[in-house]
């Protein structure tokens, strides 16, 4: 372990720093004039900087962007140039592990969010639904769906957690009904902690969807389900 | 008085207040995005920076306590640190050596009121008394984030002595800055 002493003030200041040389540094700090003052001056330095008039807009959109980070939680802020969703250009039907279905929410959310912005005053054309979906008496885990309308497409992400272990080659499937009628709509293995997501994708008959529902099903690739639903919601 | 109404905004902030976070934003939003762009020369990459500032604030990412010294030393210097991410980040190439610009503007408008005109004018006046080549440092190292290595090319100086030389610029500028202040209060 190096001492920490005056000549890490600089790497204090870079944040590069470990958690506990920090502190180590802090306690130094309480009793070294030197560093206080070169800390006290950090404090005054920026107000070399000419002053800029920051733009009309920006506040609006960085505390929305702040208080939307917060909302979404995984989400990550986007770049202002975000590019266009992958999901335009994904195969029709598909499943992802959680992780990359997590990172095409992030993407989705943050395009959803920035076409909202351009669009202005206008009516937005991106409209997203969000669900919970409930349980049936006998499971335990939880589910939340969006469907983000977008461009004449239709996207469904779900993300769960608490869910129940899977055995073999079961899958948890999630289906969109329509009158009754169901179609797969994206399937997911949870992780170790019970949290998996799922994202799907529809470029046509994406209205009059009724219901949204997640089974258990003994392996992927069913185009009707066979196993009981654990998870679901009216839309 | 100041300060402790900023430690006050930011223990609400750490409660979710949303109210106490657009409090703190306008007290800072026009020194933040000055200082940012001074340091990025690029207002789109200043508000990127600006708003990961203050969702690291309402996260509670690197939470501030009084043994990190003044709130404002403790916010410009995370400020500092995000756009040095970002900027070492920023696909764009580097700007070149001749136009980096010195620490302090002196074509700046003689007519611009600051809102800190008084602050900026102290500081500036101790920039003065410093050599060129400490003011150099502290235009590298503390507003364009150069890496000692680049510091050290630049300066052309030992690697091994840049550390200490940014301490000591930093250190001269505090005690000129000092002598500033006193003979301010003198004048007034
Ligand atoms: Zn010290």
């Amino acid at each position: 372990m190096t001492k920490m002493n005056c000549g890490h003030v600089v790497d204090y200041l870079n944040g590069t720093l470990s958690d506990k040389e920090i502190r180590e540094f802090e306690e130094h700090l309480k009793t070294c004039a030197d560093c206080q003052q070169i800390l006290e001056l950090t404090g005054e330095l920026p107000y070399l900087a000419e002053p800029i008039e920051p733009p009309a807009e920006m506040k609006t959109r960085i505390l929305a962007n702040v208080f939307e980070e917060d909302a979404g939680r995984e989400q990550q802020p986007e770049p202002k140039t975000a590019a266009v969703p992958m999901a335009k250009r994904m195969p029709k039907r598909n499943w992802w592990p959680p992780l990359i279905a997590a990172v095409l929410l992030l993407s989705l959310l943050g395009n959803a969010y920035a076409f909202f912005q351009l669009s202005g005053q206008q009516e937005p054309e991106t409209a997203m639904q969000e669900v919970n979906l409930q349980p049936n008496e006998l499971f335990e885990g939880a589910a939340q769906a969006k469907l983000i309308r977008e461009d004449g497409s239709l996207d469904v992400v779900v993300s769960a957690d608490g869910l129940e272990e899977l055995r073999g080659d079961e899958i948890y499937q999630v289906w969109l009904l329509k009158e009754g009628q169901p179609i797969p709509a994206g399937a997911f293995k949870p992780n170790p902690s019970g949290e998996g997501a799922a994202y799907f994708s529809l470029n046509e008959n994406t209205e009059g969807w009724d219901t949204i529902a997640i089974t258990r099903e003994p392996q992927a690739g069913n185009e009707l389900p066979q196993g009981d639903i654990v998870l679901s919601s009216e839309l | 008085m100041e300060k402790s109404s900023d430690f006050m905004l930011y223990g609400r902030i750490q409660q979710k207040d949303k109210a106490a976070l657009e409090q703190l934003y306008d007290r800072y939003e026009k020194i933040l995005f000055s200082f940012l762009v001074k340091m990025t020369e690029d207002p789109d990459l200043a508000e990127e920076a600006l708003q990961e500032v203050f969702i690291k604030l309402w996260r509670g990412t690197g939470e501030y306590n009084e043994s990190k010294g003044k709130f404002t030393s403790w916010l410009f210097t995370m400020s500092r640190n995000v756009a040095i991410d970002l900027i070492r980040k920023r696909k764009k190439p580097m700007v070149p050596l001749e136009e980096i610009g010195d620490l302090v503007n002196n074509e700046s408008t003689v007519e611009e009121v600051a809102e800190w005109q008084e602050q900026k004018e102290q500081i500036e006046t101790a920039v003065q008394e410093l050599s060129g080549e400490q003011q150099k440092m502290i235009q590298l190292f503390y507003f364009k984030g150069y890496t000692h290595e680049k510091i050290a090319g630049i300066c052309d100086i030992p690697l091994g002595t840049v550390k200490s030389r940014i301490r000591l610029a930093l250190k001269k500028l505090k005690k000129s800055l000092h002598g500033v202040q006193e003979r301010g209060a003198i004048d007034d």
